[in-house]
């Protein structure tokens, strides 16, 4: 277990670049007016408005090769990743150790990724395109497992590691389970890695994931209450380690509209409060707010901690909502679907 | 012991506007650790920040002038050997 003991005097110089840098890029960052605009735009435009940004190099780069909404989604996985990977490489130290810590969630989504595409049957370059090469596992590794030719080559090419015991619950019919493992098995390593070091910036990543764990936990809640399922289902499918935990796995199972009333008074609701109704659609408005709201909240604790792990996580996750958002459009485009259905869905921090 | 020697107590003197100076320096110093560390982020991302980001990053220098002041003060306001000038 990485244990950090650093002295306590001019640690968060430490952060001080690292800081300045985020906040900087945060500037270059899609401004939340723009995708109301880019809902007027017809895909070629979109492509043509995001050269204008951050993503001119991706899109340039990938232009011989795709188009149309293939090209933005690609070229928004692209710069996602070097984004992060950007991040790896600028810091040092707790910083470094910290946001990699955090990042191994696309370790998480690139198994499930590979997962998802062998169970049906995708090509390799099928899979590849979904790749987010942001965490420890390094693209060449990534396209070896997309190579192999089934799950099984794939669980197996774990073996010995951390993800082997959340891989072998897969049971040859359904990914849910192997899924949910690996998600509960995501912060259980960060718990077990920063948890374990005497560092403030470990404590303050860890404030931030608690409130995030409660906010997916949360979206389960909302999906499966409103779904009728039982309430020991809903529990398995929730994540330990969360503030509420035990308050939010009280609520498994409830009747939709008890549910929704007895979430009066907690911090978050405020942020849902106008559309937390018993309507059926309502449930995607609230998961784009809820996660709106946890952008807010990193930023939020970030004004009390100025240098700090936590300018970076709200840059992590500004930086990743944009990208979805993109990609909503994109897609949602391609499909012809109405643009209030599209806003719905987006996340406007 | 009292110290009735001119000399000495120009000596100390002398000791004490050289703290003045220094520990503001070195006070100075610790505060720009963090201001410059800040500003080269900033300016690897906005290459125009440098003008603004250097302004900030020379504010806790200010605080060597009183410093530098009050060792000024010490050396020349009394002086043992002002007697035999």
């Amino acid at each position: 277990m990485p244990v950090l003991r650093l002295p306590k005097f001019g640690k968060p110089v430490k952060y001080a670049y690292i800081t300045g840098r985020v906040r900087a890029m945060k500037t270059k960052l899609i401004p939340n007016e723009m995708y109301a605009r880019m809902l007027n735009m017809d895909i070629p435009e979109i492509a043509r408005y995001l050269e204008e940004t951050q993503y001119k190099e991706e899109i340039d780069a990938l232009a011989k090769d795709y188009s149309g909404a293939e090209l933005i989604e690609h070229a928004t996985f692209a710069n996602l990743a070097k984004t992060y990977r950007k991040l790896l490489e600028v810091s040092i130290d707790e910083p470094q150790f910290l946001i990699l810590e955090y990042l191994r969630r696309w370790d998480i989504w690139n198994i499930k990724t590979i997962l998802r595409g062998k169970f049906y049957g995708a090509s390799d370059s099928e899979i590849m395109k979904y790749i987010v090469p942001a965490g420890e596992l390094d693209m060449e590794f990534l396209e070896g497992l997309a190579k192999k030719d089934s799950i099984n080559d794939v669980i197996a090419a774990f073996e010995g590691t951390d993800f082997a015991e959340a891989l072998s619950k897969y049971d040859g019919k359904f990914l849910a389970s192997v899924e949910n493992a690996l998600d509960k098995l995501y912060y259980f390593r960060m718990e077990r890695a920063v948890g374990g070091t005497l560092s403030v910036g470990g404590g303050l990543l860890l404030k931030y994931v608690r409130r995030e764990i409660d906010i997916r936990n949360l979206i389960t809640l909302f999906r499966m209450n409103k779904a009728g399922i039982e309430a020991s289902i809903v529990q398995e499918n929730l994540i330990p380690g969360g503030k509420l935990g035990e308050e939010l796995s009280r609520m498994a199972g409830q009747p939709y509209a008890d549910f929704v009333r007895g979430l009066e008074g907690y911090p978050f609701w405020s942020a849902i409060s106008d559309v937390a109704t018993a309507d059926l659609d309502g449930v995607s408005r609230i998961e784009a707010r809820l996660k709106a709201y946890l952008i807010r909240y990193a930023w939020s604790l970030s004004n009390y901690h100025p240098l700090s792990i936590l300018p970076v996580l709200g840059y992590i996750v500004t930086k990743e909502t944009e990208v979805a958002n993109i990609r909503k459009i994109v897609r949602g485009k391609e499909a012809g679907l109405p643009n209030e259905l599209i806003e719905e869905q987006m996340v406007v921090a | 012991m009292a110290i009735t020697d001119a000399g000495v107590m120009y000596g100390l003197l002398a000791v004490g506007a050289g703290l003045a100076t220094g520990l503001a320096g070195i006070g100075a110093g610790v505060g720009e650790q963090g201001i410059g560390a800040a500003v080269v982020g900033v300016v690897a991302e906005e290459p125009g920040f440098l003008g603004k980001g250097l302004f900030l990053m020379l504010l806790p220098e200010t605080l060597i002038i009183f410093g530098l002041a009050v060792s000024l003060i010490l050396m020349f306001a009394w002086s043992p050997f002002a007697a035999l000038l």
